[in-house]
């Protein structure tokens, strides 16, 4: 289409395409910059600062409570993205590569959980988790969030699409399967664990809900619970988003870092929970 | 022999994932049918209720009232973020340079919470008090959505206008057809499965929202932003009417099937 508008039309285009692109990046500006607004000074929209300080960033990051959200937060994203890129490709290789009784039957009733809205199962979810007594630890926190079906059939496709020579080839070399998703499924799968990896760390950093209702403000927290709670506390404006600076920093320096090719794999995983 | 192994080496292959979603997805779709007949509150018994919790459901009109305010507000947000998904993504597509920066651009909302949006969004609108006025709160969290989730839906539509053959569009270029010929008749109608697509995921994701709700308006002012994910929240978590929540987002469960089976038909229809 580039070629059938005319050159000021195009000029147009990209104008208003910029207006657009500010409206999407500029309230992370704002937030950025009223977190370095020095204390006691008029802040955005009275007044942009005189001087930017990173002390309302170094005095959040000293106080107790948001250390231990940042370190949940750190250990909730983290232990998810390695336990569910395990499990959800040791699953994949056998449903891509394996004949046994009742597997599509199973693929797809692990499918229709995406379709079941998570309020649906939140109360049951959560008695289970107090009848285990996980309430508040991080077993309840971590271990229900890695049932991701999406994870599961994202690999299970780029394994079938791996060339059977491969396989034919290891089998002939005596290889059993262990060694074969060892040393075969999992490097041949590096691109799209990649991808994986990312999408699974945002969904957990960002996840809300189940952080919530889990640690119900309590020892195990994360930084949007701790960022909730703070909103609806009495800090002042400087000091929420400084709060709110370190809870989405990391997710867009992930993002810029691995842009390109998460841009042209996001439509196989998903919009997320 | 070798068939029984061979058995046991899928099972333990599939062990964590069976184990993952027996006990955290499908034993709780069981247990909220179960719940939602009994009158548990953490702590207690698990007593059978029958339909008690339904009936008073549909005897509160504060939940009544839910069904209205999330309808109103899935009819505010899922046209809102087509038109501004399908708009980026035509602009995306027709400016001739930096398109990889304004993608990103555009994209970066996406990757952040809905908690940090929420904050961010809540401290904007504060100066023309758009959260304070029952009529313009939907709206305003509708658009906080639409900011924070457009850029999926854009990739989504982006891939459905790079399929529409390049020399056909300018075969009709050469043939007379305007721009809005040219969308009208070529882009949209080989959008449409991807639109659908757009159209039902965001239909379910709206259906859902309390992430933005909790944050902003805790279902204010005077509960017109009081959704039905976020009643769920409120029976179980602020009153501890367990088995009322349980039987509330069977509810929502329920909605969500019906209105997707419904677009469904409809996008059959007239395809």
């Amino acid at each position: 289409m580039p070629t059938q508008f005319r050159r000021h039309s195009r000029v147009g285009l990209t104008v208003l395409l910029a207006i657009v692109s500010l409206v999407a990046v500029g309230p992370f500006v704002l937030m950025v910059v009223v977190a370095l607004t020095p204390r006691l000074s008029p802040t955005l929209p009275y007044a942009w600062p005189s001087s930017l300080t990173l002390d309302n960033i170094a005095g959040l990051l000293s106080t107790e409570s948001f250390l231990r959200w940042t370190g949940n937060t750190v250990i909730y994203s983290a232990v998810s993205v390695v336990a569910v890129l395990l499990s959800a490709s040791m699953a994949g290789y056998v449903f891509a590569r394996k004949r046994f009784p009742g597997r599509d039957a199973l693929l797809w009733s692990l499918l229709s959980t995406l379709m079941v809205p998570f309020h649906a199962v939140l109360m049951p979810s959560v008695v289970i988790i107090q009848l285990l007594g996980w309430a508040d630890t991080y077993w309840g926190l971590i271990i229900p969030t890695l049932a991701n079906a999406q994870a599961v059939l994202l690999l299970r496709q780029f394994i079938r699409a791996l060339p059977d020579e491969v396989f034919d080839a290891a089998r002939i070399d005596g290889a059993g399967d262990w060694r074969i998703y060892w040393n075969i499924v999992l490097p041949l799968c590096r691109p799209v664990l990649g991808t994986l990896a990312v999408f699974v760390f945002l969904w957990h950093w960002n996840d809300f809900l189940w952080p919530l209702v889990v640690a119900g403000g309590g020892e195990t927290s994360t930084l949007t619970v701790g960022l909730a709670t703070l909103e609806a506390g009495h800090l002042t404006l400087p000091e929420l988003m400084s709060a709110a600076t370190v809870t989405g920093v990391p997710c867009l320096l992930v993002f810029l870092l691995v842009q390109r090719r998460l841009v042209s794999t996001v439509s196989f995983a998903g919009p997320g929970r | 022999m070798r068939r029984l192994r061979e058995l046991l080496t899928v099972l333990a292959f599939l062990l964590p994932v069976l184990v993952l979603f027996g006990a955290f997805r499908f034993l709780p779709m069981l247990g909220a049918a179960g719940l939602s007949v009994t009158d548990y509150r953490p702590g207690g018994d698990f007593e059978f209720v029958g339909a008690e919790n339904y009936a008073g459901l549909f005897e509160d009109q504060y939940f009544l009232a839910s069904l209205r305010t999330t309808l109103t507000y899935v009819a505010i947000y899922v046209p809102l973020i087509l038109v501004v998904a399908l708009g980026t993504a035509l602009l995306l597509h027709s400016v001739p340079w930096g398109r990889g920066f304004f993608r990103a651009a555009l994209f970066a909302p996406y990757v952040t919470s809905l908690v940090l949006s929420g904050v961010i969004w809540k401290w904007l609108f504060e100066p023309a008090g758009l959260l304070q006025d029952p009529s313009t709160v939907l709206p305003a969290l509708a658009i906080v959505g639409v900011w924070k989730g457009f850029g999926y839906a854009m990739l989504i539509l982006l891939a459905g206008i790079r399929n529409v053959p390049a020399d056909c569009l300018e075969a009709a270029t050469v043939d007379g057809a305007n721009v809005w010929q040219r969308f009208r008749h070529m882009l949209l109608p080989s959008l449409r499965p991807a639109m659908f697509f757009v159209v039902v995921v965001e239909t379910i994701g709206a259906f859902q929202v309390f992430d933005l709700i909790y944050v902003m308006t805790t279902g204010g002012p005077v509960r017109a932003s009081y959704t039905l994910a976020y009643a769920v929240y409120q029976y179980g978590f602020t009153y501890f009417e367990v088995g009322k929540a349980a039987a509330a987002g069977l509810a929502l469960w329920a909605i969500v099937l019906l209105v997707s089976l419904t677009q469904r038909r409809a996008f059959e229809r007239n395809p």
